[in-house]
């Protein structure tokens, strides 16, 4: 009910207000778009309002933001592109172990960032992990430039 | 083949029966059944518009509308921590001054909106109090019903009381406020009596009371000192509207289209948060009645109710009072009342009885009854949802328990106040 939203986002409100925090309230719609590729279940969710503040995260099969977008027209461009490369993608002999090391990549993030807000750790351990990351980082620019490329519609964003 | 009397009758009854089983939403059924009125040529549609009263439906989106506005500015947030800092964190202190706050806003808002701005901020309160909100919280359900009792503007039951029968503003406040201010003070006493023990904080809890800060809940001061504006100027329309010859729906839709254009904030954005569902339920039930009223079941009834009461007009009053009081504290006070209106209207025109007190009786019994169980007014509904959604629970009995005594208490001294100034 739209009434019992309200007096929860009132009550949500003034809790962040005594905290410091400045709320802006924005009517929105929030939406929950899935798909099923020969079992492969690919979902994300999107957010569209009046105000031009968007967001657009892929939640299945790891989550993930994607991208704020500028027109409400750019998300299903984006996720137009996102499915294709899944398609693409869920054909590779090693595609249930690039999912596997979506979710643990994910769950490491969560296990650093624990350590970070729960921990005083030594500057030996911080550069150890450091070096660590730039190996594995280093490892997947090795690791594109000796495998055949086979996306070409779009550049990658990250890599 | 049915004749129009008994299949208007069927309809009626079978729509207010699912209303009040809860089993299927209420606006759908109750346009439902109105819509059928109509397809079964009962009414024309031209005469079921006429039997909608525009100036109920007007009142409530004009004040719907302001509230909305009002409420961006933080300004309930604001006069809540205020006071329970100005009652030092003090629990009991706490109930009382938001009792005090609850029946005024009630007064000038209706039941539930009050409930929806004053019950979230609350839970705020008794969180950081480490307190269980409970005993806050029946307080503020009581008070939110009795509060709405003492004008035109404070619950539904009134504003389509007040434009059936062309009683404004004022009137409503020589006449309801008096006894609406002893239940209040009586209620508060004997909640003292049940909750005061139960109330303890301590000197730490309340130290994070006073450390709330009342200046960051203000969000806009340029639009709340415009709402301040326009609501003073709305409560003042009221108060005048009937020496000035409008009606009280032109007021509050004066008001409302003052704050829209004043605040500057886009109209959708606030129309969106206006309680259709509940419009359209108002829409659908005058349409529902006035099918009664065009096949002469309203005459039937009130001959029927005469015959009871002999036309004696206290013992009418006493019926109303006590029949309305009874019905509103397990069915909806609305269905009830638009259905009453008719039926009071029909009494006057077959006797010699002066129905003002009545009117007065139906207000009193319709309102006050709301408080006897937990589904007896929506305010009381809405608290329970979202205690519910905070893992708590009052219970039907429970709040039986303290809401029906009460309630029986306020009727009362509301057939004390009735025999005494209008016999």
């Amino acid at each position: 009910m739209r009434k019992l939203i309200n007096a929860e986002v009132l009550e949500h409100s003034m809790k962040l207000q005594q905290m410091g925090g400045k709320i802006n309230i924005v009517n929105s719609k929030l939406c929950y778009v899935s798909f099923d590729i020969s079992g492969f279940e690919l979902m994300y969710v999107y957010n569209i309002n009046k105000k031009g503040n968007y967001f657009l995260e892929r939640i299945k099969p790891y989550p993930l933001p994607l991208k704020e977008f500028e027109s409400e027209n750019d998300v299903v461009d984006i996720i137009a592109i996102d499915l294709e490369q899944f398609k693409n993608a869920i054909k590779s002999h090693h595609s249930s172990e690039f999912v596997d090391a979506g979710r643990m990549l994910i769950e490491v993030l969560k296990k650093f960032e624990d350590l970070y807000l729960y921990y005083n750790i030594s500057t030996e351990h911080m550069n150890e992990m450091m070096n660590q990351l730039n190996k594995f980082a280093e490892q997947i620019k090795q690791v594109k430039s000796e495998s055949e490329r086979l996306y070409f519609k779009k550049e990658p964003e990250n890599l | 083949m049915f004749n129009h009397l008994t299949l208007a009758i069927s309809i009626f009854v079978l729509t207010y029966v699912i209303i009040m089983s809860e089993k299927i939403n209420r606006t759908a059924i109750a346009m439902f059944g109105a819509v059928l009125l109509l397809l079964f040529n009962i009414e024309s549609q031209e005469m079921a518009l006429e039997h909608v009263d525009f100036n109920t439906i007007g009142l409530l989106i004009g004040m719907m509308i302001i509230v909305n506005i009002m409420k961006k500015t933080g300004i309930f947030q604001y006069i809540a921590i205020v006071s329970a800092k100005f009652v030092k964190g003090e629990p009991w202190k706490i109930i009382v001054i938001f009792s005090i706050i609850t029946a005024a806003s009630s007064a000038l808002l209706d039941n539930v909106t009050t409930i929806l701005l004053i019950v979230p901020i609350t839970l705020v309160i008794t969180e950081t109090l480490g307190a269980n909100p409970i005993p806050f919280l029946i307080p503020l359900i009581l008070m939110a019903n009795i509060g709405g009792t003492a004008t035109l503007i404070g619950d539904p039951p009134n504003i389509m009381i007040g434009s059936a029968t062309g009683l404004g503003f004022l009137d409503f406040i020589q006449n309801m406020t008096p006894i609406t201010i002893v239940i209040f003070i009586v209620t508060l006493f004997l909640l003292k009596l049940i909750y005061k023990k139960d109330l303890n904080a301590t000197e730490e809890q309340k130290a994070k009371i006073m450390a709330l800060n009342e200046a960051l809940a203000i969000k806009d001061r340029a639009l709340l000192k415009k709402s301040l504006f326009v609501l003073f100027l709305t409560v003042f329309g009221f108060m005048f509207h009937q020496s000035f010859g409008y009606e009280s729906a032109t007021v509050a839709l004066f008001g409302a289209g003052l704050l829209l254009l004043l605040s500057k904030i886009d109209p959708e954005e606030i129309l969106l948060e206006v309680e259709w569902p509940t419009i359209f339920f108002f829409t659908a039930l005058f349409i529902l009645v006035g099918g009664l009223v065009e096949v002469g079941a309203i005459d039937f009834l009130a001959e029927k109710v005469l015959a009871i009461t002999h036309g004696n007009m206290v013992m009418t009053m006493l019926l109303i009072l006590w029949g309305a009081a009874i019905a509103s504290a397990f069915l909806d006070n609305i269905p009830f009342v638009a259905t009453m209106i008719p039926l009071i209207k029909s009494i006057g025109a077959m006797s010699a009885i002066s129905i003002t007190p009545l009117w007065w009786a139906l207000a009193l019994g319709a309102c006050l009854g709301g408080n006897g169980t937990l589904v007896g007014a929506s305010a009381n509904v809405i608290v329970s949802g979202m205690l519910e959604k905070k893992g708590r629970r009052i219970g039907f009995l429970n709040y039986m328990k303290i809401g029906f005594p009460l309630m029986i208490i306020s009727i009362v001294l509301s057939t004390v106040y009735l025999l005494i100034f209008y016999v």
